[in-house]
C-alpha cells in the first residue's frame, strides 16, 4: 500500500489540471453554443425544413451549397443532457483518482463544488443565471433511479425488523420537525426587526415541512467507512425513504393549504386522510406491480436479454403511476423494488441479474450527480434573496429540533425496543440528518404567486443544504471515531491477536447464525408460509428453495472455482506430509520487519467476516469480494469433507463392499474408469438440473461398488501417500465431470502425481447441488433424480455408503 | 467449583448450570430458540445431527463452520437435543453486571469468562489433550486465511504466535498460556450474543 501511494500521489495532480481544464473548455463551449443556439433559432424558423440555414441567409436570397455546416439546435436537447452527463462522470473519475479524498470528503461535497464552478462559468459567459433545474425533470426522471437503487438493495427482514422504529422516526420524526422548525420560524418572523412579518404560518409551515427532507445520501456514502452496526444502518436508511414520501405528502398538503382562501376543520382531517391514502395506496400500487414483474419474469427464460428491461419498466410504471393519482411514488417504487427483489432474483439469469445491479448503480449514480451539479451550478445567479435573522434562524432550528427529535423519538422508542439505542447511536442519527436535493427541488416548485418571498426560501435551503452537506457530512467521520474511543488502540505488537480477534469473531458470527434472526414474529411467519405456499409456485419459475447463497453457488462458474482450485488450493491444504517437515523447537525470534510482514499478510489474507447486509454502496457492487471468500470456503470445505468421507468410507465399508462383490458379475469387465467415476458423482450431484444424469441412471447402481472397491484396494496400497490419494480424489471428480466430453482416462492412471491437470471442465452447478439439496424440506425421498431413489432401496451397504455422501455440505 | 470444564455429560453440576442459565433467560428467549431448534430439526425427532447444522447456508460460508457445529455435539454423539443445544448457546449470553460480583461459591456459570475462553479453546484443540500444538493451530489458521499465504508463511505465523503465547516451552500452548495471551482482550463482549433479535 506504500507503493501504492506513491505512485498517485505523483499522477493526479496533473490528471486532475487536465480534467479541470477539459471541464471548463465544455462547459465554455456548452454556454458559447447555447449563444449561438439562440441567435441561430430564429434562422432556422425562418429556413423551414431540409436545407441547412445559413447564417446570412434569407429566404429570398439563393443559397449556394455549404461544404460545412453548424447545426446546434437540431441536436441542442440531447447534446446538452449528454455534456452534462459527461462533465459529471469526469468529476466523479477525477475525484476519485486521489485515493485519500474520498474518505475525507464526501462526493456529494465535489459534485457541488464542481457545479458551483460550472455556474460560475456559465453565469460569467451569458451574463444571466444558468438554466435552473425543471422540477419535472427532477420528480420524473433523476429522482426514481435514486429511489429504486435504495429500494432494490434494501436488506427487507432488518427493515422490518426495525419496522416499528423506522416508521415512528419517519413519521413521527418528519411531522415534529417540520411543525416545530415552522411554527419557531414563525415565530422568528413576528418580530418586525427581521422584516419577515409578510410570511404566514402557513408559509413558514411549508417551508418547515420541505426542509425537514433529510437525504443520508452522503451519510450513506461516511457510514461505510465508520462501521456502524447493522441496526443503526438500516435505521438511517430505511428513515430516508419512508422520510422522503412524508415531505412530499406534507409539503403538497400544505401547499394546497397556502392557496385555500379558509381552512375548514374538515379540511385538516382530510389532510390526515390523505396521508393515510397516499402511503397506503402507493405501497399498494407498488406491490402489485412487483407481482406482475415477478410473474413475467418467470417466463423470461427464452429471451434473457431483456430480463433487466422488465425489472427497470415495472418499477418505473410503478412510480408513474403513483405519481398520475397524486400517491407518494417514491413509496410504490420503493415497494416495488422490494417485492420484485426476491422473485426476479431466481428467476433471473446470472447474468441478467448483474445487468440489473449495475445499471440501476449506474443510473442512481448518474441522478444523484446531476442532481448535485445542478444544485451548485443553480446556486451561482440571481435568484437569492438574503436576510440574516431568516436564514441563521432557519438553520439553527433545524440543528436543534433535529436532535430534540432524535433525543425524544429515542426515548419513547427505546421502551418498546429490545436492543436499545445507543447516545452513540443516537448522536449519528441526529447528526447525519443531511439534507439534500428533495427539499432542493421542492423549493424550486414553490409557485411564486402564492409566496412572494420565495427566493428567500431559495437562499435559505441552499445555505442549510451547503452547511449539513459540507460541514456535517466532512466532520461525522472524525466525531464518530472520537466517540468511539473506547474501543481501545492498544499499539500491542502481537502477530497472533488480529488472528484471536478475527477467531473470536468469526465463532461469535456463526453461533449468531445458528440462532437464526427468525423472530417468533407471528405475522412474519405467517406470510413465510403464505409466501411459500402461493407466492413462490406462481411467481417462480424452478420453485426449490434456495437461499441467496445457495443460488450464488448455483450460478458459479465452475470453470473457473476449479481452476482456481486447482492451482491454489490443492498445495495449500497442510497435508500431513508438509506437518512432518516440522522440526520441534527451532522457533527463532523475529525482527520487527518480520513481525510487520507477517501483520500485513495477515491483516491482508484473514477472511473477512460476513456481513449480514451489504453496506450500501452507490458506487460499486460489495458483493464480488464476499463472493469470492466464501467461493474459496466452500470449495476447502468440499475437499476436506470429501478427505474425511473417503477415509470414512474406507474404514467401515470393507464388509459392505467386500459383501456385494457378486453384483461385479452383471457388470461387463473392463467398465471404463470415467463411467465409474461418472457414477460416484452422480450420487453427489443430486438435483437435476442437468441432463445428464438420465443416461447413466441404470449403470450408477451397480458401478457404486466397485468403485468402493476400488478405493479400498488402491487405499491399502498407497497407506503411505495421503497427498495423492488427496489428489486421485480431486481428480475423480474431474473427470467425473467430463463425461459430456468423453475423455476418458487410463483406470491405471490413478497413482499419478497431480497436483498439476489440466483438464478443462463441464460446466454443471455441482456446488450448488449440494448445498442446494439441503435446504429442500424432504429427506431425499422426492428426489428429482432416480440415482438415489435406488441407491437408497439397494442394501444396508449400500445405503450406508451413499448415506455420507448424501450428507449436505 | 470455578475452573471445572464443563463435560456434556449430564452429571449434577450440568444440570445446575443448566438451571442456572434457564432461570436467568427470559422466558421468550427461550421460546424463540426452541423455535429456531424445532425449525433447524427437519427430521422432527427432537434431536439435531450434524447434517441440520450443515444446512445452514450461513454457516456454510463461515470459515470456522465445522469446528463450530462440533462444538455442538458431546463427545462421540451425533445428536444434540435442545438441552445440549441451549448449554453450548448458553456460553455465549452476556455476562451481566450484577453477576460479575457473584461470590465464588456457587457453580461457575457457564458465561463465565473462563468458560467462555474454554469454549474456544476446545474448538482450536481437537484431540483434547488440553493443548494446542502446532498443528492444530495450522489447521484453524488454513481455515482462516485465503489462498495466497503459502504453507512456509502461514507456518511462520503459527511459530509466532506459539511463541508469544508459549511460556514453559513446550512449543504448545495449553489452557493457561492461553488465558494469559488473551487477557487483554474483551472476550466477554466478543463472544457474547443478545440472543433476542
Amino acid at each position: 500500500s506504500v507503493l501504492l501511494v506513491r505512485h498517485h500521489s505523483v499522477r493526479p495532480p496533473f490528471c486532475c489540471h487536465l480534467l479541470l481544464a477539459v471541464l471548463a473548455v465544455l462547459a465554455a463551449a456548452a454556454a458559447e453554443a447555447r449563444g449561438t443556439a439562440a441567435s441561430q433559432a430564429p434562422g432556422a424558423a425562418a429556413m423551414g425544413t431540409g436545407t441547412p440555414p445559413s447564417p446570412s441567409g434569407t429566404a429570398f436570397e439563393e443559397t449556394r451549397l455549404h461544404v460545412f455546416t453548424l447545426d446546434y439546435p437540431h441536436v441542442q436537447i440531447p447534446f446538452e443532457i449528454t455534456l452534462w452527463i459527461l462533465l459529471a462522470s469526469l468529476a466523479k473519475i477525477g475525484f476519485h483518482l486521489y485515493h485519500k479524498l474520498p474518505s475525507i470528503v464526501p462526493e456529494s461535497c465535489l459534485l457541488i463544488l464542481v457545479g458551483l464552478l460550472l455556474g460560475g462559468i456559465i453565469f460569467g459567459a451569458e451574463e444571466k443565471s444558468p438554466p435552473v433545474m425543471n422540477s419535472d425533470v427532477f420528480f420524473l426522471y433523476l429522482l426514481p433511479p435514486i429511489v429504486l437503487d435504495a429500494g432494490y438493495f434494501m436488506p427487507t427482514r432488518l427493515f422490518f425488523e426495525n419496522f416499528g422504529t423506522i416508521f415512528w422516526y419517519a413519521v413521527v420524526g418528519t411531522l415534529w420537525n417540520a411543525i416545530g422548525i415552522g411554527i419557531s420560524l414563525f415565530g422568528i418572523c413576528q418580530i418586525s426587526a427581521f422584516g419577515l412579518t409578510d410570511i404566514t404560518l402557513l408559509q413558514n409551515l411549508l417551508f418547515g415541512s420541505l426542509i425537514s427532507a433529510v437525504d443520508p445520501v452522503a451519510v450513506l456514502a461516511v457510514f461505510e467507512n465508520i462501521h456502524v452496526n447493522e441496526q443503526l444502518y438500516i435505521l438511517v436508511f430505511g428513515e430516508s425513504l419512508l422520510n422522503d414520501a412524508i415531505t412530499v405528502v406534507l409539503y403538497n398538503l400544505f401547499k394546497s393549504f397556502c392557496q385555500m382562501r379558509t381552512i375548514q376543520v374538515i379540511d385538516i382531517f382530510a389532510g390526515i386522510a390523505n396521508f393515510f391514502i397516499v402511503g397506503i395506496g402507493g405501497v399498494l400500487i407498488g406491490i402489485l406491480l412487483g407481482f406482475v414483474a415477478a410473474f413475467t419474469t418467470r417466463f423470461t427464460h427464452k429471451i434473457r436479454v431483456i430480463e433487466p428491461l422488465f425489472v427497470f419498466l415495472y418499477s418505473y410504471l410503478s412510480y408513474i403511476t403513483a405519481e398520475m393519482f397524486h400517491l407518494s411514488g417514491i413509496m410504490a417504487i420503493t415497494a416495488c423494488a422490494m417485492t420484485m427483489n426476491k422473485y426476479v432474483e431466481e428467476n433471473v439469469s446470472q447474468k441478467s441479474y448483474t445487468t440489473i445491479k449495475y445499471f440501476m448503480k449506474m443510473l442512481s449514480s448518474v441522478s444523484e450527480t446531476l442532481i448535485f451539479i445542478f444544485m451548485g451550478v443553480s446556486t451561482v445567479g440571481k435568484n437569492h434573496e438574503w436576510n440574516w435573522a431568516f436564514v441563521s434562524f432557519t438553520l439553527l432550528f433545524c440543528l436543534i429540533w433535529r436532535a430534540l427529535g432524535v433525543f425524544v423519538l429515542t426515548q419513547i422508542i427505546n421502551v418498546f425496543r429490545t436492543i436499545p439505542l445507543t447516545f452513540k447511536d443516537q448522536f449519528i442519527i441526529a447528526y447525519g440528518g443531511l439534507r439534500g436535493a428533495i427539499c432542493f427541488s421542492l423549493v424550486f416548485l414553490l409557485p411564486p404567486s402564492v409566496f412572494p418571498r420565495k427566493k428567500l426560501f431559495i437562499t435559505a435551503v441552499i445555505v442549510v443544504i451547503f452547511f449539513t452537506v459540507f460541514i456535517q457530512g466532512i466532520t461525522i467521520r472524525p466525531l464518530v471515531e472520537f466517540l468511539d474511543v473506547k474501543r481501545s488502540n492498544k499499539k500491542q505488537p502481537a502477530v497472533s491477536e488480529e488472528i484471536y480477534n478475527r477467531f473470536f469473531d468469526h465463532v461469535k458470527t456463526g453461533i449468531e447464525d445458528v440462532c437464526g434472526h427468525w423472530g417468533h414474529n407471528f405475522w412474519r411467519d405467517k406470510f413465510k408460509k403464505f409466501d411459500n405456499k402461493y407466492l413462490r409456485r406462481l411467481l417462480i419459475r424452478e420453485n426449490q428453495p434456495k437461499s441467496s447463497i445457495v443460488s450464488l453457488y448455483k450460478k458459479l462458474e465452475i470453470k473457473h472455482a476449479i481452476e482456481m482450485a486447482e492451482s491454489g488450493m490443492i498445495s495449500k491444504v497442510p497435508s500431513s506430509v508438509s506437518l512432518s517437515e516440522y522440526h520441534e523447537g527451532k522457533i527463532k525470534p523475529l525482527s520487527p520487519t518480520e513481525m510487520e510482514n507477517m501483520r500485513e499478510i495477515l491483516t491482508k489474507n484473514l477472511y473477512q467476516i460476513r456481513h449480514r447486509t451489504m453496506s450500501y454502496n452507490r458506487h460499486s457492487l460489495a458483493a464480488d469480494a464476499n463472493e469470492k471468500q466464501a467461493k474459496e470456503i466452500l470449495i476447502r470445505r468440499r475437499h476436506s469433507f470429501r478427505e474425511s468421507l473417503r477415509k470414512t468410507n474406507s474404514l467401515s465399508r470393507e464388509r459392505p463392499a467386500a459383501a456385494n462383490t457378486k453384483r461385479f458379475l452383471s457388470l461387463p469387465k473392463n467398465t471404463k474408469l470415467p463411467e465409474k467415476l461418472r457414477v460416484r458423482n452422480k450420487t453427489s450431484s443430486r438435483v437435476g438440473d442437468s441432463s445428464d444424469s438420465e443416461m447413466d441412471a441404470t449403470t450408477t447402481v451397480l458401478n457404486l461398488r466397485p468403485r468402493a472397491g476400488k478405493i479400498l484396494r488402491e487405499q491399502r496400497l498407497r497407506q503411505q501417500r495421503p497427498p495423492s490419494e488427496f489428489s486421485m480424489e480431486w481428480k475423480n471428480e474431474v473427470d467425473g465431470s467430463q463425461n459430456g466430453q468423453g475423455e476418458q482416462q487410463e483406470p491405471g492412471s490413478l497413482p499419478q502425481p497431480s497436483i498439476g491437470f489440466r483438464q478443462p471442465l463441464l460446466t454443471r452447478p455441482r456446488f450448488g447441488t449440494l448445498s442446494r439439496e439441503d435446504l429442500t424440506a424432504d429427506h431425499g425421498l422426492a428426489r428429482p433424480v432416480p440415482p438415489p431413489r435406488l441407491v437408497r432401496q439397494a442394501s444396508q451397504g449400500e445405503r450406508q455408503r451413499s448415506k455420507p455422501e448424501n450428507q449436505p455440505y | 467449583m470455578g475452573g471445572k470444564k464443563p463435560t456434556g455429560v449430564e452429571t449434577k453440576e450440568g444440570i445446575t448450570d443448566m438451571l442456572f442459565f434457564f432461570s436467568s433467560v427470559s422466558h421468550s428467549q427461550i421460546t424463540r430458540l426452541y423455535s429456531r431448534f424445532t425449525s433447524l430439526d427437519k427430521g422432527e425427532n427432537g434431536t439435531l445431527s450434524r447434517e441440520d447444522f450443515q444446512r445452514i447456508p450461513e454457516l456454510a460460508i463461515n470459515p470456522l463452520g465445522d469446528r463450530i457445529i462440533n462444538a455442538f455435539f458431546p463427545e462421540g454423539e451425533d445428536q444434540v437435543n435442545f438441552r445440549g443445544f441451549m448449554r453450548t448457546l448458553a456460553h455465549f449470553r452476556p455476562i451481566e453486571d450484577n453477576e460479575k460480583s457473584k461470590d465464588q461459591n456457587g457453580p461457575e456459570p457457564l458465561n463465565s469468562r473462563s468458560n467462555k475462553l474454554h469454549f474456544a479453546f476446545r474448538l482450536y484443540d481437537l484431540d483434547k489433550d488440553d493443548k494446542i500444538s502446532r498443528d492444530e493451530l495450522l489447521q484453524v489458521l488454513r481455515m482462516m486465511v485465503g489462498v495466497n499465504i503459502s504453507d512456509e508463511q502461514l507456518g511462520s505465523i503459527a511459530d509466532r504466535t506459539i511463541q508469544e503465547a508459549d511460556q514453559d516451552g513446550d512449543c504448545a500452548i495449553s489452557f493457561a498460556e492461553f488465558v494469559k495471551v488473551l487477557e487483554k482482550v474483551d472476550v466477554e463482549q466478543k463472544m457474547s450474543i443478545r440472543f433476542l433479535h
